[in-house]
């Protein structure tokens, strides 16, 4: 799914009225996303600068075709969302709400991977396919397109990486915000062959921090791979608190597990170039003539 | 984030899990400084104490100490408990979406890192979860294996009433007496705190321990002091983007106060919580230098830099020099109205330069 988005995949945004919602809306249609529908619990909208709003995703879908959809309400609320979404037989769904319960994710990825649907989330900026359209709030600032696809857990920190990239001339494929919690919908490793077998891709940027095993199960299906395309990556929190989430749940450490001394031990094992700063990841990539 | 010891023995008492007794039972005794993280008995945060004496002296020594950055504030005082020592936790699958359960038929700080906890994965549901255990624990004796399974069954539902997202016992002691849980590590998740009003009341009970947990209840946004005496108070957003500056910063030799994810998209217009984090630096004995790292997606820089002039002026107790790196929208704005209000402060673009002021200020 990931790989087939473009500026004509048909979008429905969940809860389009909203602040969010609109200011989200407008930012992304800019970009070249099709949006073509819009849900609100509010009765006496039919449309918001132009974009029908529909009652819930089923008569947005019937009268649409949307396959995608990108949810913009509060994190108590992503669950019951993305279920609609689900019913309405939507392919892709993007939450970037802040804040969504564990539990609940864990409730969504059962039902997400049961409907073969995919999901991002719970809480990240969204995707991009740089120069075609974006799910979500990735700046624009950052996005240009290029050779380079990445995967992050930080929004910001992927923000600060892609825009030194784009300084330097060097733009993006594809850009995947996994998001910071412990429990989400696409993982790194599941972002493993479909960057490998993306044709644009030329390379990989991995964006990780401490907490969880995504960066080592990454690294072990790399190891199954094979020969890839060339792997770059941070890894940020060596200094991280433990015991405490460090502003992402799933920024978590306590005792040996999921610190960066591990995770870049597993990558480099892996055969990725790990960075200690985001100056020697960007000269290091520019410096690879992608 | 994870509770105290004393904390998870409070959640296993309510779901009629055993615990050792407390100082009121005969000896020996366990003084164990609650602090949430891993590795307390090599720091010296367990000790075992054969009389009140001993008891007296590990307290006074625990109190006050300082382990992975946290202060020790209180202690647990009980008595030894005695058994078998076995090992067993639920915890969060991501990647399975399951409850992970794990059963090992020994104990111990090292158990970890043996390799011989076996496990099965279950829906998160309490009879998945509880014939899990049943089927682990099969080969224990007739003497205890029903309290194992009754004990694991409780902490099934604890993970799940609860929200959890570790509950780990180790050691957990059989005897013919029945089941003990030596120790609780337990990891709740903060997002589910409005449904979870118990676990809010014993974050607020200990307002020291958990301070970080707490502000980010108070506050809504996430402040982590990362060292006392840090000579560089952050005022940033976005939690990857800080975390790795703290790593550059501390690398470079320079020593941070705070790690800040302030959310600039949830000011709407107030420089409320900026003053709060001015503030809070301000406080601190050692700051030489305030850093500020914005990368503006969607904030406007302009409004953005408004506010931080508003806070600052009012937050007179802060004295020291403010160095800012803007970059993303309206940086060009956000200059023009910094030079005028905050003709001292130095405004980058480019981090590294920006790190060089900030050096310059510690050295």
């Amino acid at each position: 799914m990931i790989a087939t988005l473009s500026r004509t995949t048909p979008v429905v945004v969940q809860g389009i009225s909203g602040r969010m919602g609109r200011v989200h809306t407008a930012n992304m249609r800019a970009y070249g996303t099709n949006i073509v529908a819009g849900t609100a619990t509010r009765t006496d909208l039919t449309d918001i600068d132009g974009i029908p709003v529909f009652p819930d995703c089923a008569a947005a879908v019937a009268a649409t075709g949307a396959i995608a959809s990108i949810a913009m309400v509060p994190p108590a609320e992503i669950r019951a969302a993305v279920f609609e979404a689900l019913d309405a037989n939507i392919r892709l769904i993007v939450t970037i709400a802040e804040g969504v319960p564990v539990h609940d994710a864990l409730a969504i990825g059962r039902a997400v991977r049961t409907a073969g649907a995919t999901w991002i989330g719970p809480s990240t900026p969204g995707l991009a396919v740089p120069g075609e359209m974006k799910l979500g709030f990735l700046p624009d600032a950052a996005l240009r397109p290029g050779p380079i696809a990445i995967m992050s857990k930080s929004g910001t920190l992927s923000y600060e990486i892609g825009w030194r990239l784009a300084q330097s001339g060097l733009g993006q494929s594809l850009w995947i915000g996994v998001g910071g919690d412990p429990v989400k919908g696409l993982r790194f490793a599941d972002l493993l062959a479909p960057f490998q077998s993306h044709p644009a891709t030329q390379a990989i940027i991995l964006v990780g921090e401490v907490g969880g095993d995504e960066e080592e199960q990454f690294a072990a299906a790399l190891t199954q791979f094979g020969p890839t395309k060339p792997v770059f990556a941070v890894i940020a929190g060596s200094e991280a608190k433990e015991g405490v989430a460090m502003g992402h749940a799933g920024a978590l450490t306590f005792g040996a597990t999921g610190t960066v001394t591990t995770k870049r031990a597993a990558l480099e094992a892996a055969g990725v170039k790990v960075f200690a700063t985001m100056a020697g990841l960007v000269s290091e990539v520019a410096r690879a003539r992608l | 984030m994870l509770l105290v010891e004393a904390d998870g023995k409070t959640l296993f008492r309510g779901v009629g899990i055993a615990v050792p007794p407390g100082a009121e039972s005969p000896g020996p005794w366990m003084v164990k400084a609650q602090v949430p993280v891993g590795g307390r008995g090599k720091a010296g945060g367990v000790v075992r104490c054969a009389d009140a004496g001993a008891v007296a002296a590990a307290v006074a020594e625990q109190l006050g100490m300082r382990i992975k950055g946290h202060r020790v504030e209180s202690c647990l005082v009980e008595q030894a408990a005695t058994g078998a020592e076995r090992y067993l936790a639920l915890m969060l699958d991501p990647a399975a979406y399951a409850v992970r359960v794990l059963f090992a038929a020994e104990g111990g700080v090292d158990i970890e890192q043996a390799g011989t906890i076996a496990f099965r994965l279950c829906p998160p549901e309490p009879d998945a979860i509880t014939a899990a255990i049943a089927d682990l624990v099969a080969a224990e004796p007739d003497t205890w294996r029903q309290s194992l399974i009754d004990t694991g069954r409780r902490l099934a539902h604890l993970m799940l009433d609860a929200e959890l997202i570790l509950a780990e016992i180790n050691p957990l002691f059989v005897s013919a007496q029945g089941c003990i849980a030596g120790d609780a590590k337990i990891v709740i998740d903060l997002n589910a705190i409005d449904r979870q009003p118990a676990i809010a009341a014993l974050l607020r009970a200990r307002p020291q321990t958990y301070a970080d947990a707490v502000r980010k209840l108070d506050e809504g946004f996430d402040y982590v002091e990362l060292d006392p005496n840090g000579e560089v108070g952050l005022v940033t957003t976005g939690a990857g983007l800080s975390m790795m500056l703290v790593d550059e910063m501390t690398a470079r030799g320079m020593k941070p106060l705070n790690f800040l994810d302030i959310r600039t998209g949830q000011l709407r217009g107030s420089p409320a919580r900026l003053i709060r984090v001015l503030e809070w630096i301000a406080a601190a004995p050692r700051v030489k230098v305030v850093l500020v790292n914005i990368f503006a997606g969607i904030t406007d820089l302009g409004e953005f830099a408004r506010l931080l002039a508003d806070a600052i002026q009012a937050t007179p107790a802060l004295r020291v020099p403010i160095v800012a790196r803007l970059v993303g929208r309206g940086a060009a704005e956000a200059r023009r109205i910094l030079a005028d209000r905050m003709p001292a402060m130095e405004v980058e673009e480019d981090l590294d330069t920006a790190l060089a002021h900030v050096a310059g200020y510690t050295k």
